[in-house]
């Protein structure tokens, strides 16, 4: 591992580099999208620094409010992570994965090398003449993000990032996962529009092949612990409002691959089947209807589920014009969510039925 | 804000929108939606907007009224093609209020943007039966926090609906009353 980066001299291509990403982190500090939320954040700061080493003090992690699957580390130790990311992690050990890699890119500098690669190309007079040294670096770095690194930098980050998962004491077969699991999203969705609102799409082409490679170098050193348990019980409190963010993307093929899955590894966690029965309904083709009430009903089963489970039992039996079934459903909903938003509106509904 | 403003100031200048002035008098919306409007607006038409007639007082970076008349079943609520990667949000005509709004919060949050729904009532709209809602919008592009309102109703299948959105510090207040007195004075021609 190379040693703690210096700041670079302010007037060189990285140090106007790490100044832009500066002026980015303070504007990320004070988003609305921002999560204050201290203990999350030093929770997944912790994993950070796990990973990263003597490189744990230049790492600041942010967590941003936005449903897609994302995370970032700028040169100048900034890194995002965003709550499509961590709604995707089964556990610690495949946040972790994710990290690392992140790091690795910090480690190896591909930031600074895809900026001066970019600079190298005869656009660069241009920016320069156009907006000075400071703004051209600022458009260069933001064509940089925009092309992504290279493939054999890809590849040198996930290397690096299962060598740390591993020293961190992390399972490093999870990383193979994510990639899986992500893949498995993608595929759900129809063609054209499998790069859309995945990110690192854009940026990391090969998604099987990196897949598979991880799963090799995993298979090299097995073992390390996966975090399961601590991991589903740090996301508790933000779980359904990760899934509500999750749902109004309206995406609905992946949300629903996504929560079978979960599903699958938490039966017992009534947000999941509510969560996918809310799916259902919103997709309503075929028999969704049937699998949403499934859904609800099984939630309902397990106990602690939302109260949007009963409304949306109410609605497919307002709409089936099953009278009873409705107004019940719909006075549960009142009574375990009577400050929602839609309560008057939900009232009206009950006293049609009831005329 | 500045992206934005950039934005629409490049559409601007490249001739792509024209601004008409809407003064004050009762005024009709597509064939069915007339409203009542004290004191000017400004109509927006660029090929990026619509179906709603877009109508702003401040400036679109500020503030937007949508003007929604007989939308119909499968149309969709926002303009089409413009971002080809983001989801498409499309009428029905059987929606209920939960589901329009949820309609309008997945159209204004395409790009990222936050919504939070704060209140929806039933309410008349158009001389209907409709609904209102009330929400707030933290804008993806320059995280501003937005307050809104909106009025609907659906009359034989077609969508009629009022959207505001502006700044929650200042320009909200200064507008949120005309605008109230637009959606009250709405009819809807059956």
């Amino acid at each position: 591992m190379p040693a703690r980066f210096a700041r670079p001299e302010a007037d060189t291509d990285e140090g106007g580099l790490w100044a832009m990403m500066d002026r980015q982190e303070t504007r990320l500090q004070r988003s609305p999208f921002a999560i204050r939320d201290a203990e999350l954040r030093d929770y997944v700061q912790g994993i950070a620094c796990r990973l990263g080493g003597a490189h744990c003090p230049d790492i600041r992690v942010h967590l941003v409010r936005t449903p897609f699957f994302n995370a970032s580390m700028a040169p100048n130790g900034m890194m995002q992570v965003w709550t499509g990311l961590m709604l995707r992690m089964d556990n610690e050990a495949q946040l972790a994965a994710v990290l690392g890699h992140e790091i690795g890119h910090y480690l190896e500098r591909h930031g600074v090398d895809r900026l001066r690669d970019v600079k190298s190309r005869s656009a660069f007079a241009q920016f320069v003449g156009a907006f000075g040294l400071v703004g051209a670096i600022g458009q260069i770095a933001a064509l940089a993000g925009a092309f992504g690194y290279s493939r054999d930098q890809e590849r040198d980050a996930d290397r690096i990032g299962v060598v740390l998962m591993r020293e961190a004491g992390y399972d490093p077969a999870q990383a193979s996962k994510v990639w899986a699991n992500l893949l498995a999203e993608v595929e759900s969705r129809p063609e054209a529009e499998r790069a859309a609102n995945f990110p690192l799409f854009a940026t990391h082409p090969g998604v099987k092949e990196r897949a598979e490679t991880l799963a090799k170098l995993a298979a090299e050193a097995p073992g390390g612990v996966t975090g399961s348990e601590a991991w589903q019980k740090k996301i508790g409190p933000y779980r359904r409002g990760w899934l509500a963010q999750e749902i109004k993307r309206g995406r609905h093929e992946e949300s629903i691959t996504l929560f079978t899955r979960l599903i699958t590894d938490w039966p017992a966690q009534a947000d999941y089947l509510a969560a996918r029965g809310e799916v259902y309904r919103l997709r309503a083709r075929d028999n969704d209807l049937d699998a949403a009430i499934a859904d609800y009903k099984a939630a309902v089963a397990l106990g602690g589920e939302t109260p949007e489970a009963h409304r949306g039992l109410a609605f497919i039996f307002r709409q089936r014009k099953q009278v009873a079934e409705a107004r019940t459903s719909f006075q549960h909903y009142i009574e375990t969510a009577p400050e929602a938003p839609d309560i008057a509106m939900i009232k009206s509904y009950l006293e049609d039925l009831e005329k | 804000m500045k992206k934005l403003t950039l934005a629409l100031s490049t559409l601007v200048l490249a001739g792509c929108v024209a601004i008409a002035k809407v003064d004050s008098g009762d005024r009709t919306v597509g064939d069915r939606l007339a409203v009542n409007i004290e004191g000017a607006w400004n109509h927006l038409q660029a090929p990026n907007l619509g179906p709603a007639q877009t109508w702003t007082r401040e400036g679109l970076t500020v503030d937007q009224l949508l003007l929604y008349s007989g939308i119909k079943d499968g149309e969709l609520v926002h303009a089409s093609g413009n971002i080809a990667k983001q989801k498409d949000f499309v009428f029905r005509a059987g929606m209920m209020p939960d589901e329009i709004v949820a309609m309008f919060e997945g159209m204004l949050t395409r790009d990222g943007s936050s919504f939070k729904l704060t209140k929806l009532e039933p309410s008349l709209f158009g001389g209907l039966k409709g609904f209102r809602f009330d929400y707030a919008l933290t804008r993806k592009v320059d995280n501003v926090v937005l307050s809104g309102m909106g009025w609907g109703t659906v009359s034989k299948g077609e969508l009629f609906a009022i959207v505001y959105m502006a700044p929650r510090l200042v320009f909200f207040s200064r507008h949120a009353a005309q605008v109230e007195k637009i959606a009250l004075s709405a009819k809807v021609k059956e």
